[in-house]
């Protein structure tokens, strides 16, 4: 998750205005969910890989452990999809027989399968092309702009921003706790863990009426209002993005 | 000169019951540079919260340039303006992922136009030495860093008075000096300093005034040569007192210091006031 952040501010193309990136991979998420057939997600896998690892620089070993995390889940359950079972006999079932019931393949349920599992492979690379491409700070300002209720706003870039400083304390907390040998036997390490997450609680209650003490003290009205970066649209990137959408709309509709 | 801002014999105790003021009366004058010293737990930070008006007292009032404060929203942001607050920790006072909407928050609620936001948030990151770090995360910064971030983030506020909770705390030898450097920059643009600090080193060669606070009353008030010549308070504050004070009064007793050489103000007085070792002895 860090890393997918580190890359987020550091890629070659953060400096693409956000609204662009936004578009193009919602759009083309859209595309992959409702192509009819497995051809467009397969298609949009193969550019938005390319637009991540070639344009953007993601080192393509990290990118394709990032896959490694939907893959798996996929797997699991696309297998549940192709798998059939069924007391009726079925001409194209192929598969066990077993006191009646067949447990077995259709070539439809594959093909089902299949289909799932390349659409959600699509939309899965579409959203690691935005997260890896676009920090959470250029997302916030497009929803700003988008005229997304400020509270909700507010709320997620503070869950961004207190995430880290959670984790810094957990750390420190868990640091303390190991250099006194709170996790030397497996009774201690339950201790430690419970003391962990009380004393979490705890301190990110007072953390959290500190921040409201700072926030006041610099005129806070209940709203965070922040001056946004001005990105300049790049037209080199808009056209590409839209020609690669437009054709494959065309190869929608043409198949 | 005139008091910018004044305390009259303010008590404040905490839901909990713990009394952390009672009846503090002190003045702070414009320009000028206060240090407020004091053991944890002397009432500091509880102070510096009356100050812009995140506390009110329960007894006593604050004035602010003269006039008593009014607590209605509009009047509140005024104060807020013109009295900024650093806190010690960093963290809980940067709420952005980005350093320069970090910084743009505060200018940005007192209604000015985003342009004048805009320039006000280059000139605190100019300041403050962090035009470098804009883009980065506030995250991947260091403490020192962000300490800078938070600095910046009331500078561009443009208040007339910075309170400084504890601004040198955890921080390495150099951030120190920067920190302290910049404080020096500070004042020199007129604006007051308050300064709360348990390093009675800084406190002595910086302040201008400095008041002492324990248990929640103000037990001490004076220039840093009043408070550091005072054993009684010092030992009731739990302070000590500056090397160089003890330096100085050693080389006056031993004899490497005229009787009539003026109590120095830093390292470089005292270094001025050695003579050199032949001329030492006709001192002697």
């Amino acid at each position: 998750m860090f890393s997918i952040d580190q890359y987020a501010y550091s890629n070659r193309l953060k400096n693409i205005h956000p609204g662009e990136k936004v578009a193009f991979a919602l759009v083309t998420l859209l595309i992959a969910l409702v192509a009819p057939r497995p051809l467009i997600p397969a298609i949009i896998i193969a550019l938005m890989a390319g637009a991540t690892i070639g344009i953007a620089g993601i080192p393509a070993r990290f990118y394709l452990q990032l896959f490694l995390v939907p893959f798996s889940f996929l797997v699991a359950g696309v297998a549940m999809i192709a798998l059939t079972i069924t007391s009726q006999p079925q001409a194209s079932l192929k598969g066990v027989t077993l006191l009646g019931w067949t447990l077995g393949f259709t070539p439809a349920g594959m093909h089902l399968a299949g289909k799932i599992f390349l659409k959600s492979l699509g939309a899965a690379a579409c959203l690691y092309f935005l997260s890896l491409t676009t920090p959470i700070v250029d997302i916030l300002t497009v929803l700003r702009q988008l005229r997304v209720p400020a509270l909700l706003v507010d709320l997620i870039s503070l869950t961004y921003r207190f995430i880290f400083v959670l984790l810094a304390t957990v750390n420190d907390i868990y640091t303390a706790q190991a250099s006194r040998l709170g996790y030397a036997s497996l009774r201690t390490s339950y201790h430690s863990l419970g003391q962990l997450a009380a004393n979490l609680f705890i301190k990110t209650y007072r953390r959290s009426q500190e921040l409201f003490t700072a926030l006041t003290a610099r005129g806070y009205h209940e709203e965070l209002q922040v001056l946004e970066v001005a990105y300049p649209f790049s037209w080199p990137f808009l056209c590409l993005a839209a020609i690669f959408d437009l054709v494959l709309v065309i190869l929608m509709l043409l198949t | 000169m005139a008091a910018l801002l004044e305390a009259e014999r303010v008590s404040f105790t905490y839901p909990d019951g713990t009394q952390a003021l009672q009846h503090v009366t002190l003045s702070i004058p414009e320009g000028k540079k206060i240090a407020v010293l004091g053991p944890n737990g002397a009432g500091k930070s509880t102070l510096f919260l009356h100050f812009n008006g995140i506390l009110r007292p329960q007894e006593g009032c604050i004035y602010f340039a003269g006039a008593r404060i009014n607590y209605s929203h509009k009047a509140l942001t005024d104060l807020r303006q013109q009295v900024g607050i650093v806190f010690q920790d960093p963290d809980s006072m940067l709420f952005s992922a980005s350093v320069r909407q970090e910084i743009s928050f505060g200018p940005l609620n007192l209604g000015l136009s985003r342009e004048e936001v805009g320039q006000r948030v280059e000139a605190a990151m100019a300041a403050t030495g962090i035009t470098g770090l804009q883009d980065k995360p506030t995250h991947f910064l260091s403490y020192g860093q962000k300490k800078r971030v938070a600095i910046a983030s009331v500078l561009a506020m443009e208040p007339r008075l910075i309170i400084f909770d504890e601004p040198t705390a955890y921080l390495d030898p150099r951030s120190t000096r920067d920190v302290m450097a910049l404080l020096e920059d500070i004042s020199r643009q007129g604006k007051a300093i308050i300064l709360s600090t348990h390093d009675v080193d800084i406190a002595y060669t910086w302040a201008d005034y400095i008041y002492v606070l324990a248990g929640g009353q103000v037990i001490g008030a004076g220039t840093p040569a009043e408070i550091f010549s005072d054993a009684t308070l010092l030992e009731a504050a739990g302070l000590a007192r500056p090397w160089l004070l003890d330096v100085y009064e050693d080389l006056k007793n031993k004899g490497w210091l005229p009787a009539t050489a003026p109590v120095p103000k830093n390292k470089d007085d005292l270094l001025g006031l050695i003579p050199y070792r032949s001329r030492s002895k006709l001192a002697i």
